[in-house]
């Protein structure tokens, strides 16, 4: 056999014809040509067999001159085929080439070949184009994503899994789609930024997309899918409204008269938001917009649900704790209590003859520290049948809780107040006549600053809008949204009429009540927030100085909480370990940090240590 | 001191009355040379009214006169840590009479003769630091916690400002800056910045825990520096 193979199959011209006419079977089938598949087998296997007890011969005398040339052959196929196809036809191409050079290695070559050879094409056809064939315009991967096209997207991706950094290089081109794409939406600019509803919806609508796309095509990958998470982290806390709009979208999903979903639609939407929600950076600031509108749900029985309402607590207490939910676990009960309060008064009331003033109250009782609370107790003049009313609840509650105290919260109240209007109604037909002549009456449910206002008018026909603000002695931004609400708002609401007509109200402007009012409704509701667009800047400010407050005192609490364990600990060391323990609420910045430290060695609670002065202990 | 008078031999041999010339001389030396607290107290109240315990602005002045030494001469704050005074400007008797019998003075001319050594105290870095330390709640408003601003640049630069070659921008920062109190523990980083960091601010370490009042001095330095050059 020896002797065979040295004197035969290896003599030079043997040798050379023999790899040649291999070669060139090899090539011709590669074109498209039949042909003598048996007779290359045949050769392949006397090769193998030659060598004995390795592949020796076989590789040196074929597979290697076949591996050169199958790269040859293919190097100058790939820039043929990218020159002329498109990105999806090219990948199908490759595929099919892939399968071909496969079958022809198991059936013909020996199977040994199989695996180098695809490897060479791997490279040729995939590893050196990947970049081409990923941001090939118009018809590469952002291509592919912006026309929904699945299936070549799975295609590129089980083509591209088989090189090394093939799923990478897929991965950033997505990646830079994805956060222009969220970029744009979250934008100041933009339009989905001026509207809570449609900024969360689009980000929904962006996930739901990718997620899509995740699961379609990309085989739920862990690296796609941490790709998106990433991106969404990035571009959502771009904008520093995030957190208050997506409280303010899940605030009008628990509302009463959510149109056309039903409770699974919600549920559903609610766990989608919860994903968005692990992406904020800024959970603090979330929380605190969330206890607000969930205050105003509350108390204004806004809440479409009980249950849904808890079920979203719960969310949130799974992602964040305790602490975060126990305060609005509070808000509720002192709903419940103050339900029981209620009922007790009434029936005090009925037994004795307490003088209510003719009112009808209502009242609920808010345990400070759970609810949101203003920077300085807003003043009010209450009229006096409502001070007659809310002073005989004092008393009952004082008596049956002395040592308490009850202070009114004007900016969170309501009324129901009976309103007749005299004049003639405004007619379009123009008729003589055809105006009714009969005095209307409406309830108008207002807040209660409005109800301070329209009280007034009892009192005297004509108001300037000095007079009201002493008379009142309400704040005035607070004054000035209420009377706005009632003058120069949606013409359906101008209870009022003012003088000049203008948006803008100034002390000398006067106001009457507008006699022609009507409504087709007999309660009519005045709105005094516009809800969706979130806070005004004056309290956005005002929050945002709140939210620092607490950042401060929360960031003081893990330093003495984290030396306090420690003893002793380095600088660095402490920093990292703060932004740690904190992170799941924000994100604090080392030089806040380090002020933080400065103020409590000020305070002695902590001190440097003498040797090394960025060493700090704990002071017992 | 009484001139010595050289006696003749021929009382030499009365032992007693020698013995007793002797002895009266040293015990006039002892008087003259050591150091007295009555005589210690008695200087004491040169600088106060009556007989007042505490030694307040007035008697400082003359007090400084005294001696020679004007009052915002760093000896003066040398001495005022070599008696543990609390407050700047005054001297309580207990802190004067523990102060002066250390360092054995109970005279104008003897302090005038410590003069030199308190001031070398400032050359040993121990003592310096102790000095600079002790300085902190000295020259602070005993009303508050931390020292307003104004007393620390002239108490920085009182003692820095002649060996730290980065005291004149410092002072200009600190100027220039909101910071209206200095506290204890920016106050003795000061010392340490200016002793362990270069005066080009090259081997200033980010994540050295310095107080963010030097963070910001080095960023302004940062800043103005490349504004001028």
């Amino acid at each position: 056999m020896m002797i065979f193979r040295d004197q035969v199959v290896r003599h030079p011209t043997i040798r050379d014809h023999l790899r040649t006419t291999l070669l060139e079977m090899v090539a011709r089938e590669r074109r498209g040509e039949v042909v003598d598949r048996g007779a290359v087998k045949n050769a392949c296997q006397m090769l193998m067999v030659l060598g004995i007890d390795s592949r020796n011969v076989y590789e040196e005398d074929f597979e290697r001159p076949f591996l050169e040339q199958s790269a040859e052959f293919y190097k100058s196929e790939s820039q043929k085929f990218l020159g002329e196809n498109s990105a999806s036809v090219y990948i199908k191409k490759v595929e099919a080439r892939i399968n071909e050079e496969a079958e022809r290695a198991t059936h013909y070559l020996d199977k040994s070949t199989e695996e180098p050879i695809v490897k060479v094409l791997e490279e040729e056809l995939i590893s050196k184009h990947m970049k081409t064939i990923v941001e090939m315009e118009n018809s590469g991967v952002v291509h592919m994503l912006k026309n929904n096209k699945t299936d070549d997207l799975a295609c590129m991706y089980k083509l591209f899994i088989r090189v090394p950094e093939g799923l990478k290089t897929m991965c950033e081109c997505i990646s830079v789609y994805l956060r222009e794409q969220g970029k744009a939406i979250v934008s100041e600019e933009g339009e989905d930024s001026k509207n809570a509803i449609t900024f969360v919806q689009s980000l929904l609508d962006l996930k739901d997309r990718f997620d899509h796309f995740l699961h379609e095509s990309f085989s739920d990958d862990k690296q796609f899918k941490q790709m998106i998470s990433k991106d969404f982290e990035f571009f959502i806390n771009i904008n520093h409204k995030s957190p208050e709009y997506l409280s303010l979208f899940i605030d009008e999903k628990l509302k009463k008269g959510v149109k056309g979903m039903s409770e699974q639609e919600i549920e559903m939407v609610l766990d989608k938001s919860m994903v968005l929600f692990r992406f904020l950076q800024e959970k603090d600031v979330f929380e605190r917009y969330y206890k607000q509108h969930l205050a105003r749900r509350l108390l204004l029985n806004k809440s479409g649900s009980d249950d849904s309402e808890k079920n979203m607590i719960s969310k949130l207490k799974t992602e964040c704790g305790c602490q975060f939910t126990s305060k609005l676990e509070g808000m509720f009960k002192d709903m419940t209590v103050s339900n029981t309060i209620m009922e007790e008064f009434k029936t005090s009331l009925n037994q004795s003859s307490v003088n209510m003033a003719g009112v009808d109250l209502v009242v609920r009782v808010l345990t400070t520290g759970f609810w949101p609370t203003p920077n300085a107790n807003p003043r009010c003049n209450i009229p006096p049948s409502a001070r007659t009313a809310f002073e005989n609840f004092r008393k009952f509650y004082l008596n049956k809780h002395s040592g308490r105290m009850l202070t009114l919260q004007p900016q969170l109240g309501s009324a129901d107040l009976n309103a007749t209007f005299y004049g003639q109604k405004k007619d379009d037909a123009g008729g003589a006549g055809a105006g009714s002549k009969e005095p209307r009456k409406h309830i108008m449910q207002v807040s209660t600053y409005q109800m301070c206002i329209l009280m007034l008018f009892n009192k005297s026909e004509k108001w300037t809008f000095e007079e009201i603000k002493n008379e009142t002695d309400i704040q005035e931004r607070d004054l000035i949204r209420a009377i706005q609400s009632l003058s120069v708002g949606k013409v359906s609401q101008r209870v009022l009429h003012k003088e000049p007509k203008t948006k803008e109200v100034e002390p000398a402007h006067v106001f009457t009540v507008n006699d022609h009012f009507t409504s087709k409704l007999f309660r009519v509701k005045i709105q005094t927030v516009a809800a969706n667009k979130g806070e005004a800047e004056p309290e956005r400010k005002e929050t945002r100085v709140k939210v620092d407050e607490d950042r401060k005192h929360e960031i003081e609490a893990a330093i003495v909480r984290i030396m306090k364990a420690r003893k002793k600990l380095q600088h660095n060391v402490l920093v990292a370990e703060v932004t740690e323990q904190l992170k799941a609420r924000f994100l604090p910045s080392p030089v806040i940090i380090k002020k933080r430290i400065e103020g409590l060695i000020e305070r002695e609670y902590l001190a440097r240590t003498p040797e090394d002065r960025k060493v700090y202990t704990y002071v017992a | 001191m009484p001139i010595r008078r050289k006696r003749s031999s021929p009382t030499s041999d009365d032992p007693r009355n020698k013995k007793a010339k002797v002895s009266n001389w040293s015990r006039r030396n002892e008087l003259e040379n050591d150091f007295s607290t009555k005589r210690c107290i008695a200087w004491f109240h040169e600088y106060t009214d009556t007989d007042e315990d505490v030694l307040g602005p007035e008697g400082m002045e003359k007090f400084c006169e005294d001696i020679g030494v004007e009052p915002e001469n760093i000896v003066m704050l040398c001495l005022a840590w070599k008696l543990d005074a609390k407050a700047m400007g005054f001297f309580t008797k207990a802190e004067w009479l523990k102060g002066m019998t250390e360092i054995q003075c109970d005279s104008i001319s003897k302090l005038q003769g410590r003069l030199e050594y308190l001031r070398s105290m400032l050359d040993d870095p121990v003592h310096f630091k102790n000095i600079y330390r002790y300085a902190y709640d000295f020259a602070r408003n005993k009303d508050q916690r931390s020292m307003d601003v104004e007393t620390a640049k002239a108490m920085l630069g009182l003692l820095l400002g002649k060996h730290w070659p980065l005291f004149g921008s410092f002072h200009q920062f600190i100027e220039q800056s909101k910071y209206k109190v200095i506290n204890k523990d920016q106050w003795c980083n000061i010392l340490e910045f200016s002793r362990s960091i270069l005066p080009d601010l090259s081997n200033y370490d980010e994540d050295g825990a310095w107080p963010v009042l030097l963070d910001e001095f080095v960023e302004w330095y940062r800043e103005n520096k490349s504004m001028s050059s």
